[in-house]
C-alpha cells in the first residue's frame, strides 16, 4: 500500500516536473521553433526543387525505351570535362618524360670513349690487378665477392628477407581469425610425359648448377645465376613429381639450415678477411694460383654459400605461392 | 670453292629457320584460341630452332662450339614440346567452355583414347 502511494506520488511529482519544465524550456521553445520553421521552408523549397527536377528524369525516362547501361555509365562516370583534362594532362606528362630521357640521353658521354666518367681509378684497378689481388681469372667474382663483398652480403640477406616476408604474411593469415588462403590449388594429376622428361633431364639440370656455382672463379657464373639453374631444375622437380615428393628432401626445416648457415658462413668468413685486412694481419687466406680450382681465397666457398641461398629462396618463394608453405 | 659451299648452305638453314619462325610469331598473333596458338607456336619452335642452329653449326665449323649447341638442340627438343603439351593440357582442364572452341567427345571416350596413346608420345619425345 505504502508502496503504491509513493509511486503515486512520485509521479505526480514528476508530471509537475514536466509542466515546470514545459515553461521553463518554452521561451528558449519559441525562438527554437522560429528557426525551425525558417529551415523548414527553406527545407520545402528546396525538396520541391528536387521532386520537380526527378519528376522531369522520370518523364525523361519514361520517354526513353529502355534504361540502358550506357546510360548509367554516363551518370556514374567522371563529368565529360575532366576526363579530357585527364586525357591532356596524360598526354602531358608522357609528352614531357619523353622529352626529358631523350635529352639526357643525349647529353651521355658516347659509348666506350678513354675519357668516359665511368672509366676512373677503380675500374682501372679492378681490370689491371684483379686477377693478382684476389685470385680469380673470371674477375667479376673478385669485384662482387672480394672488393665489393659485402655489397653481396646485402643481397643474399635480400633474398633471405623476401622469403621470410612472404613466410610471415602467409602465416599469419592462416594462423589468426581470417580464413585460410584458399587452399592448394587442385594438384593437376601427374603427367606422365613431363615425369619421363624430367627424370631424364634433372640430373644435367643439377650437374651444371653446381658446375656453375664451383667454376665460377675460373669462368663466367658464379652463385646468383648457379644458384637460379639449380632453382629451377627443383621447381621442374616439384611441379613432375607432386609435393609429397618435393617435401622428401625439401621442407621448411631444410631451407631454414641451409640458408641460415650459409648466410652465417659468408658473414663469418668476410668478417674475419676484413678484420685481418683492415688490421694488416697476416692472413690463411691468400690467393693461390689463378686458373686452379682450389685457388682465389674464400671466393668459391662464398659462390657456393651465395648459390645455396638463392636456390633455397627460388625454390621457398615458388612452393609458398604454389601451396602457401614451404 | 668449299668454302662458299658452305658458307651458302649456312646461309640457306639459317635463312629457313628464320622464315618458320616468323610463321610461328605469325600465328600466334594471327590465330583467336590458345590451343591454335600452341599449335603455331610448337611446331616453328623446335624445326626453326633446328635449323637455325644447324646453319650457325655450320658457319663455325667443326669445334667445341658446335658440340654445345647440338647439346642445345638437343635440350630445346625435349623441353618445348613438353611445355607445349602442359600448355595445351592446361587449357583442356581449365576452360570450362571447351566445347564453344571446338568439338569435344564425352569425356569417358577421350580417356580411353588416350591411355594406350601415352606411351606413343612418351617414345617421340
Amino acid at each position: 500500500m505504502r508502496r503504491t502511494e509513493r509511486n503515486e506520488r512520485f509521479h505526480r511529482w514528476l508530471s509537475e516536473g514536466d509542466t515546470r519544465l514545459d515553461t521553463m524550456l518554452a521561451e528558449e521553445y519559441d525562438d527554437l521553433t522560429t528557426l525551425k520553421h525558417v529551415y523548414e521552408s527553406d527545407a520545402a523549397a528546396a525538396e520541391e526543387t528536387s521532386r520537380a527536377e526527378a519528376e522531369e528524369k522520370a518523364r525523361e525516362a519514361a520517354s526513353a525505351p529502355l534504361y540502358t547501361a550506357a546510360q548509367a555509365h554516363a551518370e556514374y562516370d567522371v563529368p565529360q570535362r575532366s576526363r579530357a583534362l585527364y586525357l591532356l594532362t596524360a598526354l602531358l606528362l608522357c609528352a614531357g618524360m619523353i622529352a626529358v630521357l631523350v635529352f639526357i640521353s643525349s647529353q651521355l658521354p658516347s659509348f666506350g670513349k678513354s675519357e668516359n666518367p665511368a672509366n676512373n681509378e677503380v675500374v682501372e684497378r679492378y681490370v689491371e690487378k684483379g686477377m693478382e689481388e684476389t685470385g680469380p681469372v673470371n674477375i667479376v667474382a673478385g669485384m662482387i665477392l672480394d672488393y665489393r663483398a659485402f655489397d653481396t652480403l646485402g643481397e643474399s640477406n635480400v633474398l633471405f628477407t623476401a622469403v621470410c616476408a612472404v613466410l610471415l604474411l602467409l602465416k599469419l593469415a592462416s594462423s589468426g581469425n581470417a580464413p585460410r588462403p584458399a587452399a592448394a590449388p587442385a594438384e593437376t594429376e601427374e603427367d606422365l610425359i613431363l615425369q619421363r622428361i624430367t627424370r631424364a633431364l634433372l640430373p644435367f639440370i643439377l650437374i651444371f648448377g653446381c658446375y656453375v656455382i664451383l667454376n665460377g672463379h675460373l669462368s663466367p657464373g658464379g652463385g646468383f645465376s648457379g644458384g637460379a639453374v639449380m632453382g629451377a631444375g627443383l621447381i621442374l622437380y616439384y611441379n613432375a613429381f607432386g609435393a609429397a615428393a618435393a617435401e622428401r628432401f625439401f621442407t621448411i626445416r631444410t631451407f631454414r639450415v641451409v640458408s641460415v648457415s650459409a648466410l652465417s658462413f659468408y658473414a663469418v668468413s668476410k668478417a674475419y678477411s676484413f678484420f685481418t685486412g683492415a688490421n694488416h694481419l697476416p692472413s690463411f687466406i691468400t690467393a693461390g694460383v689463378p686458373g686452379r680450382i682450389f685457388s682465389a681465397g674464400l671466393i668459391p666457398y662464398l659462390n657456393i654459400a651465395v648459390g645455396l641461398v638463392v636456390m633455397c629462396t627460388m625454390y621457398g618463394l615458388f612452393t609458398l605461392f604454389r601451396k602457401g608453405d614451404i | 670453292m668449299a668454302d662458299w659451299i658452305i658458307f651458302a648452305l649456312s646461309a640457306l638453314l639459317t635463312l629457313g629457320g628464320l622464315a618458320v619462325l616468323v610463321t610461328s610469331v605469325l600465328g600466334l598473333f594471327r590465330f583467336r584460341y590458345a590451343l591454335n596458338r600452341v599449335h603455331a607456336a610448337a611446331l616453328c619452335d623446335t624445326l626453326g630452332i633446328l635449323l637455325m642452329l644447324l646453319g650457325v653449326m655450320l658457319a663455325t665449323g667443326l669445334n667445341v662450339t658446335t658440340g654445345k649447341m647440338a647439346l642445345v638442340i638437343i635440350f630445346l627438343w625435349l623441353t618445348s614440346p613438353v611445355s607445349s603439351h602442359l600448355i595445351g593440357k592446361m587449357e583442356v582442364t581449365m576452360n570450362p567452355s571447351l566445347g564453344s572452341e571446338m568439338n569435344v567427345q564425352d569425356p569417358a571416350a577421350v580417356a580411353e583414347e588416350r591411355q594406350p596413346a601415352a606411351p606413343e608420345e612418351d617414345k617421340e619425345a
